[in-house]
């Protein structure tokens, strides 16, 4: 029910939009500049790249940019440990986190408020403070420089955050939900079953944000990879590639765009889907 | 009938056709049922991989962390000698490691003070029904989080080089320097650019916090306002900031944590540089720990812990806010 004519409000939203596009279109090209900038950079040739670095024109296409990144520098191996990296570490952070907001949100159990509080009270302790006890635990368990000890030290640290949303989700389903599927005869494992696919909006949100953060993840890898580089993911890949070849930034530029192209891709066809998981659905 | 994930914060989920005085308060104590029979053992399953690699990675590290930071161990070896309390007293005498903590601060307040309020505008702005090319904004305001912040780093150390850089060349083409200058050779720029850059590479996810945020606020409340004739102006400063306000209160602890984390990014850009001015926290444990020989793994383990502390200060003061901003929230009865 509306008090405003049609007029009135097609008039609003030709201002609103004139006001506000312009301010998001400057945004929007200092956001785009350095993908851009990088696209075109893996194009040009190293002469080229010293005489209009700046320049989002490539001075010619050619691809042996991309080669030699992909050959000679090893992207192809890091591509394919942060790629294993991300949806192996995504998995384990679903799995653990949704299991474990599901009991904590449904059941009263010993012990059940002194965990809830410490989850709450480790929400935000930095990475960095406990590194190296982590070190010396994957040491221990004979996992250092392996893909598996990496994975292990990517997925056993966080994850609190994600419990908590499992717990906000399911301690909000509605308990003649739970009654229902009692009377139906469904057991602890059924249940789960029956009411884990209403928690497709966090799941969601979970895969997403562990999948961004892992693919990202940089002080993990690097300190447990230290005597391996076949090992080491993109980002920290990027920095051997950068002392090794000081100078390529055409190589570069070619191996950035390599490793986030697909990202992008993955990013655009869930676009819809991630909105709307995370912030209801967003009418756009 | 849409179903909305909770946002951070906000741990339940609303149904958008369901009134205010139907909704439910915010800490609903669900009868939760005991555990009988058989179920205790699925019970136990349910909580295996979380506790198992909760209690090894989070808690033992710090349990862990404590003990280590009372020995001079590098690592190699039975733990020994035990120092007591030496190592805390040469961090606090360390003035590397105060430079750290300060520039880590500055740098979490900054990139906090700058990216909350900017990702907010920018949320209302993208949730607004009237706007064009919705899709295009979110996209690439987005697009950064997806490229590993070192890399991240390492573009932006060559846009901003003094030789050939694209700062330098807007700048010499608009005449402001005859000469390449380099942002990255004084203490506070490079500190800039380190806050503009995650700023940059960050502003995404806040934005999507944000517009999560803006869901929860129910339609009838912007009705009702509409009829009586308010502004866009005051609905905004009326009803959307005071509903929000708890939330963005764990947002704004969100974004203070994130940025005291910040790591990759000063390895890629400035690598404490110039000198060891922009050294922060984390670095300053990294190098500690393993970037030098021997390692200083108690060392490094007492400076964690110092700073824990320090952040744990922060949070806790961020806590009451939340609280008294929760009682705020019952007085507007949402």
């Amino acid at each position: 029910m509306t008090t405003i004519t049609q007029a009135a409000r097609r008039s609003h939203t030709v201002r609103g939009n004139l006001i506000a596009l312009p301010i998001l279109l400057v945004i929007g090209l200092v956001w785009a500049y350095p993908f851009l900038w990088t696209i075109s950079a893996a194009f040009k040739t190293q002469a080229g790249m010293f005489t209009s670095g700046a320049s989002l024109v490539p001075d010619q296409l050619n691809f042996d940019n991309f080669v030699r990144a992909w050959v000679n520098a090893g992207f192809s191996g890091y591509f394919f440990n942060t790629v294993l990296y991300s949806v192996v570490s995504t998995f384990i952070e679903l799995v653990k986190a949704a299991l474990c907001g599901y009991v904590l949100a449904r059941y009263e159990f010993p012990g059940r408020t002194l965990l809830y509080r410490m989850i709450v009270g480790t929400l935000f302790i930095p990475v960095a403070s406990i590194i190296v006890p982590q070190f010396v635990l994957i040491e221990n368990l004979g996992l250092l420089n392996t893909r598996a000890g990496v994975i292990l030290a990517m997925s056993g640290g966080a994850g609190a955050l994600y419990v908590l949303l499992f717990v906000g989700f399911f301690s909000s389903v509605p308990a003649d939900l739970f009654e229902a599927a009692k009377l139906d005869g469904a057991g602890f494992l059924k249940t789960f079953g029956l009411i884990l696919p209403l928690a497709k909006p966090v799941i969601a949100v979970v895969v997403i944000f562990q999948f961004i953060s892992s693919w990202n993840e940089f002080n993990i890898p690097l300190v447990f990879t230290l005597g391996q580089p076949d090992l080491q993911n993109l980002a920290v890949g990027m920095m051997s590639f950068q002392g090794e070849y000081a100078t390529d930034w055409t190589g570069f530029a070619a191996g950035m765009t390599i490793s986030f192209l697909p990202m992008l891709m993955i990013f655009l066809f869930f676009q819809n889907y991630f909105t709307r998981g995370l912030a209801g659905a967003t009418k756009g | 009938m849409t179903t909305i994930a909770p946002a951070p914060g906000r741990e339940r989920v609303t149904e958008s056709d369901r009134s205010p005085a139907e909704r439910v308060p915010e800490r609903v104590d669900h009868s939760r049922e005991r555990v009988r029979g058989l179920d205790t053992v699925w019970l136990l399953v349910f909580l295996a991989p979380f506790l198992l690699l909760y209690l090894s990675f989070t808690i033992w590290p710090l349990i862990a962390t404590i003990y280590y930071s009372f020995f001079d161990w590098s690592g190699i070896g039975p733990i020994e000698p035990f120092v007591g309390t030496r190592n805390y007293s040469t961090i606090l005498a360390d003035p590397l490691f105060w430079v750290s903590v300060v520039n880590t601060l500055v740098f979490a307040l900054l990139t906090t003070a700058i990216k909350l309020p900017i990702s907010l505008v920018a949320a209302i702005l993208l949730t607004r029904k009237w706007l064009r090319g919705k899709p295009f904004f979110r996209t690439v305001f987005f697009a950064p989080l997806i490229i590993p912040v070192a890399m991240a780093g390492l573009v932006f150390t060559y846009l901003l080089n003094p030789s050939n850089g694209a700062l330098n060349a807007i700048l010499r083409d608009f005449g402001l320097v005859d000469q390449g200058f380099d942002v990255f050779a004084n203490r506070w720029s490079a500190l800039l650019v380190l806050v503009l850059v995650s700023i940059w590479q960050i502003f995404g996810q806040y934005m999507i916090y944000w517009m999560a945020a803006l869901q929860n606020v129910p339609d009838e409340l912007y009705e009702a306002a509409a009829i009586d004739g308010a502004s866009e102006w005051k609905k905004l400063t009326r009803i959307t900031l005071p509903i929000i306000r708890p939330v963005a209160v764990i947002i704004t602890l969100l974004g203070l944590v994130n940025a005291m984390h910040v790591f990759g990014l000063v390895v890629t850009l400035t690598a404490g540089g110039p000198g060891t001015s922009t050294y922060v926290v984390s670095y300053f444990i990294y190098q500690n720990a393993f970037g030098r020989v021997p390692f200083a793994y108690g060392y490094a383990s007492a400076a964690a812990l110092l700073f824990s502390v320090i952040a744990f200060v922060l949070v806790s003061a961020q806590g009451l806010a939340v609280r008294r901003a929760q009682r705020l929230r019952k007085e507007y009865g949402v």
